[in-house]
């Protein structure tokens, strides 16, 4: 039964939005996530984001075009400040490749930079990659499944797979059951220690959707230091096919 | 005691009377003389070319930087801190030291150095062309092409980057660094020259290019540097010129730290340390297997000498002036292996020295504490060393000859002279 349904809501998943709290009954931890991440990304995605950056020496915040496609493509480009206006990165697969308006040229991000900043962000081009791939590269079981500050929560915890190719040691991860939407995430390093933490907040129905439009990632050793992003809009299923994520595309400059 | 009396003629002649095995005896211990001068000499040579190498192809012998600089290199601690300071006041001041032969400063920053569809993470360094290669010898290095030019969009690189890269003189590079703004600062560049320093580390992630252009690249302004790097004329002189420049600069009140090569790289001077050490312990084998061939000699000397001694005895020679005879003419037999030893030392020491010979067929540089040394016989000239093994050579003579002379001090001369 809840298998059939589960296939039912992948593919409407509209209606699957409406219908969260009725899903879940003997799920792994590996479908929950599964389904976590397909709330939140749809087939394919467009939206606009302000990104905020605090650090010790320096704060700015840019404006950006989002667009997604499955788990293999995004696109990124920013918008403001006007320095950076046109900047853009494009995943495809594993491939992380930026634009940079000024020099008119694109380079591709070597995999030994992967966990460099992202455009200065306290987010990984790394972050970029593996980010929807949680399930492929970490075994997860249910930590914790009850109440936390009186909303019904699970706590997954996520291990590395051995063959996996990830930075983390672990990765604790916070869903709340109600409405499958995703709390916060703690990276911890292969020793235990606590890294950083990722906070989800200010859920909205964005494109008939309920998703957490403020996402916080705070280091720390540096707890003075953040970057928050903030979707401003978002719209789902838009039909983009994956031509759009080319380098060509790249380059060029998207609409 | 030794000075005076017929004890110092008695020895010395004593040497004459089998000249064969004294110049045996003497060609023994002035070949261990040669043996620990040159593996000192070398051992030196060897320790030198380390420090040379490692504090001479970039790092220098001593270096100026904001105290918070180290160990993190974060781009926004220069000196002076964030209002930054008069940099070329500042480089005239370090280079007034009279052990300092020139000084220059650096701007430092990691990004990534792309070319095509190739990317790699560089240590770009903003260098002040006219004065670096006063510094470094990094510069002097370019294999191919040349070194940037000031107030230009040129760069230096690596062999072994430019190689991962595919690019050739003049081709173009693009870099993109995070900025001290927190911009990605990112522009292009053509290359001007490829370095090879013989340091893998070095050859794949430096780029060099002129101060100013890297500066605006990262947005800082020209008074900020993260670092003034000096060169001294002798490299165990960087410590005393540390202090002396840090009283010198302490009335700016900067918050900078002036750190010599010894304190920039401890491990160096922990070996240089421990390769002093080890001189005395050569010396100490090489003559501890040189008092045994003495002492042979010696025992075999005084016992064909014993009716000679037994006669002195009788006639009321006092057995401390055996003791002396036989000392002198171990001493005698040190002087002689000490001119021989130095003779045949002297011209090898300054040949090596000179033009050390190049063992680069039997294998190939290698590397040591991060620095590059050349397989030769380089030898150093230490003459307080050598003054010290000339000593010990005598020491050894006189040790060796110690328990002969008591034998023959106690020959008892009735026994003796019986035939007995």
């Amino acid at each position: 039964m809840a298998n059939t349904f589960t296939r039912l809501a992948r593919s409407l998943p509209f209606v699957f939005v409406f219908l969260p709290a009725v899903a879940h009954g003997q799920e792994t931890a590996e479908e929950i996530i599964d389904r976590v991440d397909r709330i939140l990304r749809g087939e394919s995605s467009r939206g606009t984001a302000t990104m905020e950056v605090v650090t010790e020496h320096w704060e700015r915040s840019m404006t950006m075009k989002v667009w997604s496609l499955g788990t293999e493509y995004s696109l990124v480009r920013i918008t403001a400040p006007k320095k950076e206006a046109g900047t853009a990165t494009l995943k495809a697969g594993d491939e992380i490749w930026n634009y940079l308006p000024r020099v008119d040229r694109t380079i591709k991000i070597p995999p030994s930079m992967m966990m460099g900043s992202w455009m200065g962000s306290h987010f990984t081009n790394d972050d970029l990659v593996k980010e929807s791939r949680l399930v492929e590269d970490y075994d997860i079981e249910i930590a914790y499944e009850g109440e936390r500050d009186g909303v019904a929560v699970w706590e997954f915890d996520l291990r590395p797979k051995q063959e996996a190719a990830v930075v983390w040691g672990r990765i604790e991860y916070q869903v709340r059951k109600d409405d499958l939407m995703p709390t916060w995430a703690r990276y911890y390093d292969e020793d235990g220690n606590l890294v950083r933490m990722l906070n989800f907040s200010d859920y909205r129905v964005m494109d008939d959707r309920l998703v957490p439009t403020v996402m916080t990632m705070r280091p720390e050793d540096k707890p003075d230091e953040h970057t928050t992003i903030r979707y401003r809009d978002l719209e789902f299923n838009i039909g983009l096919d994956e031509s759009f994520f080319s380098l060509r595309a790249l380059r060029s400059g998207g609409r | 005691m030794l000075s005076s009396g017929p004890w110092w003629r008695i020895g010395w002649r004593n040497l004459g009377r089998n000249r064969r095995r004294t110049a045996i005896t003497a060609a023994g211990l002035a070949f261990g003389y040669l043996a620990v001068v040159v593996l000192i000499g070398w051992m030196d040579g060897l320790t030198a070319e380390m420090i040379e190498s490692g504090t001479s192809t970039f790092a220098s012998q001593l270096q100026v930087h904001d105290q918070e600089y180290r160990p993190e290199r974060k781009i926004y601690d220069t000196i002076g801190g964030r209002d930054g300071a008069d940099v070329y006041s500042l480089v005239r001041e370090v280079a007034a030291d009279p052990a300092i032969v020139a000084a220059t400063p650096r701007v430092y920053a990691g990004g990534l150095v792309s070319s095509g569809e190739s990317t790699t993470a560089g240590i770009l360094i903003g260098i002040d062309p006219d004065l670096e290669p006063q510094v470094s010898k990094l510069l002097r290095s370019v294999i191919d092409g040349r070194s940037p030019r000031i107030d230009t969009r040129e760069i230096l690189i690596g062999v072994e980057m430019a190689r991962q890269l595919g690019v050739g003189l003049g081709d173009e590079i693009i870099l993109v660094v995070p900025a001290a703004d927190g911009s990605m600062g990112n522009d292009l560049y053509s290359v001007s020259g490829i370095f090879r320093s013989g340091l893998a580390e070095l050859d794949a992630t430096y780029a060099l290019m002129p101060i100013g252009s890297l500066q605006s690249l990262v947005v800082l302004s020209t008074d900020r540097v993260h670092e003034i790097a000096a060169a001294t004329t002798d490299p165990w002189l960087a410590t005393e010129a540390a202090a002396r420049i840090a009283e010198r600069l302490a009335p700016r009140e900067l918050g900078i730290e002036i750190e010599p090569w010894t304190r920039l790289r401890p491990e160096m001077l922990d070996y240089a340390q421990l390769a002093d050490a080890w001189n005395g312990v050569i010396i100490f084998i090489v003559f501890a297997i040189a008092i045994f061939g003495v002492a042979n000699t010696m025992l075999m000397a005084t016992y064909e000498r014993r009716r000679e001694f037994a006669v002195m005895l009788a006639l009321g020679t006092s057995p401390f002036a055996i003791v002396r005879t036989v000392l002198a003419e171990a001493l005698s037999l040190g002087a002689i292996s000490l001119v021989l030893g130095a003779l045949i030392t002297t011209p090898i020491m300054f040949w090596f020295y000179k033009a050390p010979p190049d063992l680069g067929w039997f294998y190939g540089d290698y590397t040591f504490f991060g620095a590059l040394i050349r397989p030769q016989l380089k030898v150093t000239l230490n003459p307080p060393m050598w003054v010290w093994t000339a000593l010990a050579l005598l020491l050894t003579a006189v040790l060796a000859s110690l328990y002969p002379a008591a034998r023959a001090a106690r020959v008892p001369p009735a026994d003796t002279l019986s035939g007995l």
